[in-house]
């Protein structure tokens, strides 16, 4: 057991952080083409995709040096990659189940940000469930046709290509039938639709699908493979964010503590205050825990074993954690914390810095912690993962696994 | 970057952990309920032939010289365990402390026998307050006739009536931080112990009156009024101690809780079907693994003197608190009826988690503590 950074992670930290103190955007990036010189500014330098083989244009870096570039980034707030998608979950689904003319076609343009990638996944019938999926690819001969929707996809109007999972068997139980296509969003029959959240932005997309294309070699891996080929994609995005997670919470809890100092209550500052400290104390506390855990991850990484479902652990405590430390910084803020605009400066967010453009108000972020314990996996979704597949204990009762059972017996 | 433990920890723990399985039996342990030396002395002995007692000692005092990992890995297996014993209180207390503040003669005098197991000592901290500052520490220690006298009252003293030496916390000056630590022989005329009874029955526990106690110069540990830094030194490892304990308290209730779920059928199926049971303990290994990050991420920077050893004892304390008694408590819930009853085990792991949670800082004292990091960061 040892928990110090090597000297060489040390070196590699101080080489990263004095580039982003040389090279981080002075001033604040507005349009997409801003974010794709920025995107390609960091590709540059060597800092997205690092972990893609050589061969594809990544570096072959280890899961410390990642993490080590992500948490600069957190520490100066820098904008973030434009194709995080894309660099996360397409591309290495490409180099794993990929044909080499996939390859050679989609990878270098992931990697500099030349075609955006969202994911078409969800449906507004098949979110947890997501095997319930309905939207159909049919066999035209010379090319796939899509009908459907769906729902939840994230840039999904600034994106040039999308992962789509549709079914293509009707007749066998529903997790057989599904398909795991490449599908360009440029073209007539895709309908995206911007939905507007609960925060007033807009991450997000519908999708609708009338006869849309599929080209006959944009599936990837085999006919009806979609969900096995999904489950090692979901899988991709293990161990990302472990550390800058933690710093980003981090800086905003500094943030916290100084408008504490000036907030008022019962008659003295807030950092005064018994109940306040109790609550940015826990928020403390809890969050050193959540960066335990992530170099826990590392160092499983590190040593090339994959977390399996113990990631789960990982996200449910994040997810949830986003929620509480959201609440309490409500709490402490009173009528304060409702304001989204007018906000007296000194009871702001400090991390709009400008480079990523973010407008630094808590209640944002408060009504943001809603997601994440609703997507990639509610927090339910994760608890049954680990009861059963971690503790062993026995699967719920489903209808439609006993429909598989009546159909292998029958 | 490396958290798993090496393989020579991975054989300490294995070690203890089938010791104790064979010796420390639900029976054993709740004979010692009405036993009037709490702890077998016999498996004193043999823990004491296993390099146990003087794990963290130097090798020069007959110690195996090990760190706060392994030392934390002996903990959790012995609150998995329930073990009714001096440990914490002769090993992780006094003896440390007179590891970190004696002097050598102290250290030949005091180690080798805490070690061997000849000598049980203890740690007299707590006085009317419950709060663990300098400011609460009053029992009064004078100067005169070649030493000191002490008068006053100690609580909480640990396996007191069994102890043949206490390091007892005294206030030796008016300044705020005035305290000394001294070796006083419990046989000492004027040292008087009572008994108290724990809800958890296996940690024996006394108050310990001190009238016109004398105690030579020579027992002073460390320096006069020096005591204050040597005690917030070893508040922080006994805090990473405890959280140690408490995580092996909640790892075998979540253990239980889970093979109880397997089998355990209700309407027509095992419990653990249902989402209800689950997700209760889906949390409780969120929380256990959690406690596992904190406490040996607090060991190791306990062990390799890192900046921020003092803030993530302080972590470990005050998280592993909460979630000790919130897993415990649950695996009492997820039993029904059967976790209530006194023949049931889950009550000896959760009242020995509820021990711990208050003992060098609950969870409120260690989130204040840790905000003062953050605060003493952002200045």
């Amino acid at each position: 057991m040892d928990l110090s950074f090597t000297q060489e992670d040390i070196a590699f930290r101080a080489r990263v952080r004095k580039w982003f103190e040389e090279n981080l955007p002075k001033d604040e990036l507005k349009s997409l083409d801003e974010r794709v010189a920025w995107h390609r500014k960091l590709y540059a330098a060597g800092y997205v995709g690092m972990g893609w083989p050589k061969e594809y244009g990544g570096q072959d870096a280890r899961p410390m040096e990642q993490a080590i570039v992500q948490d600069e980034m957190a520490r100066v707030n820098a904008p973030s990659t434009v194709n995080g998608l894309g660099l996360s979950i397409v591309g290495p689904t490409i180099i794993h189940h990929g044909t080499p003319e996939q390859k050679s076609r989609f990878l270098r343009k992931i990697m500099n940000a030349e075609e955006i990638w969202c994911q078409l996944f969800s449906e507004p019938n098949a979110g947890s469930d997501l095997a319930a999926l309905k939207c159909r690819a049919d066999d035209k001969g010379d090319h796939w046709e899509i009908n459907g929707q769906k729902v939840w996809t994230s840039g999904g109007f600034i994106a040039d290509w999308g992962i789509l999972l549709a079914r293509t068997d009707q007749n066998v139980p529903k997790h057989q039938g599904i398909s795991f296509f490449l599908i360009n969003m440029r073209q007539p029959g895709i309908d995206v639709r911007p939905l507007k959240q609960i925060t007033g932005g807009s991450e997000f997309c519908e999708v609708f699908f009338t006869k849309s294309r599929v080209e006959k070699d944009h599936l990837i891996g085999k006919l009806n493979q979609g969900w096995q080929i999904a489950q090692t994609t979901l899988g991709f995005e293990r161990g990302a964010g472990t550390l800058n997670r933690v710093t980003t919470y981090l800086m905003s809890l500094r943030r916290l503590v100084d408008v504490c100092r000036s907030l008022k209550v019962n008659g003295h500052t807030a950092i005064e205050d018994a109940a306040v400290r109790q609550k940015i104390g826990r928020a403390y506390v809890e969050l050193e825990v959540m960066r335990y855990a992530g170099l826990r991850i590392l160092s499983r990484l590190e040593k090339g074993q994959r977390p399996g479902p113990e990631s789960s652990i990982a996200k449910l405590y994040y997810s949830e954690y986003d929620k509480r430390y959201h609440h309490w910084v409500m709490e402490i803020l009173g009528p304060y914390g409702n304001l989204l605009e007018g906000t007296p400066a000194a009871y702001a967010e400090e991390t709009g810095s400008g480079a990523s453009g973010r407008h630094g108000v808590w209640g944002v972020d408060f009504l943001q912690s809603f997601g994440p314990t609703i997507y990639a996996g509610s927090s339910q979704i994760q608890k049954n993962i680990i009861g059963e597949r971690v503790l062993g204990l026995p699967k719920e009762v489903r209808t439609d696994r006993i429909e598989i059972a009546k159909q292998k017996g029958g | 970057m490396d958290f798993d433990f090496t393989s020579d920890q991975v054989m300490l723990r294995n070690t203890v952990r089938e010791y104790l399985t064979d010796k420390c039996t639900s029976q054993f342990v709740r004979s010692m309920f009405d036993d009037q030396a709490g702890y077998s002395k016999a498996m004193w002995k043999e823990m004491a032939d296993n390099g146990w007692l003087g794990l963290t000692f130097p090798e020069d005092n007959g110690g195996l010289g090990l760190g706060q990992v392994e030392l934390s890995m002996i903990l959790e297996e012995m609150g998995r365990a329930v073990l009714p014993s001096p440990y914490f209180a002769s090993v992780v207390l006094a003896g440390a402390a007179i590891a970190d503040a004696g002097d050598k003669a102290q250290k030949d005098k005091y180690l080798g026998g805490i070690g061997s197991g000849e000598l049980i000592a203890t740690m007299g901290w707590l006085e009317d307050a419950t709060s663990w500052g300098p400011g609460a520490i009053n029992l009064k220690a004078e100067s005169g006739g070649g030493g000191f006298v002490l008068n006053g009252l100690k609580r909480f003293v640990p396996f007191a009536h069994v102890a043949d030496v206490a390091i007892v916390a005294a206030r030796t000056s008016s300044k705020p931080d005035g305290i000394t630590l001294f070796a006083v022989d419990m046989k000492s005329q004027g040292v008087a112990t009572t008994p108290v009874t724990n809800m958890d029955l296996t940690s024996k526990a006394a108050e310990v009156s001190f009238s016109n106690v004398r105690v030579p110069e020579e027992n002073v540990i460390g320096d006069v009024d020096g005591g204050w830094p040597v005690l917030k030194r070893l508040l922080d490892k006994a805090a990473v101690s405890a959280a140690a304990e408490m995580l092996g308290a909640s790892r075998k209730s979540m253990e239980m809780s889970v093979d109880y779920a397997k089998v355990r059928e209700t309407f027509g199926q095992p419990i653990g079907t249902f989402q209800a049971i689950k997700h209760m303990a889906a949390d409780m290994l969120v929380e256990v693994e959690s406690s596992h990050g904190a406490v040996y991420y607090a060991s190791w920077a306990q062990a390799a003197g890192a900046p921020d050893a003092s803030l993530a004892a302080s972590v470990a304390k005050a998280y592993v608190g909460d979630a000790s008694r919130k897993v415990c408590g649950d695996s009492i819930q997820l039993h029904g009826g059967i976790g209530f009853t006194w023949e049931f085990d889950l009550h000896l792991y959760f009242k020995r988690a509820k021990y711990y949670e208050p003992m060098f800082g609950d969870a409120d004292y260690h989130r204040e503590q840790a905000l003062r990091t953050l605060e003493a960061e952002t200045k």
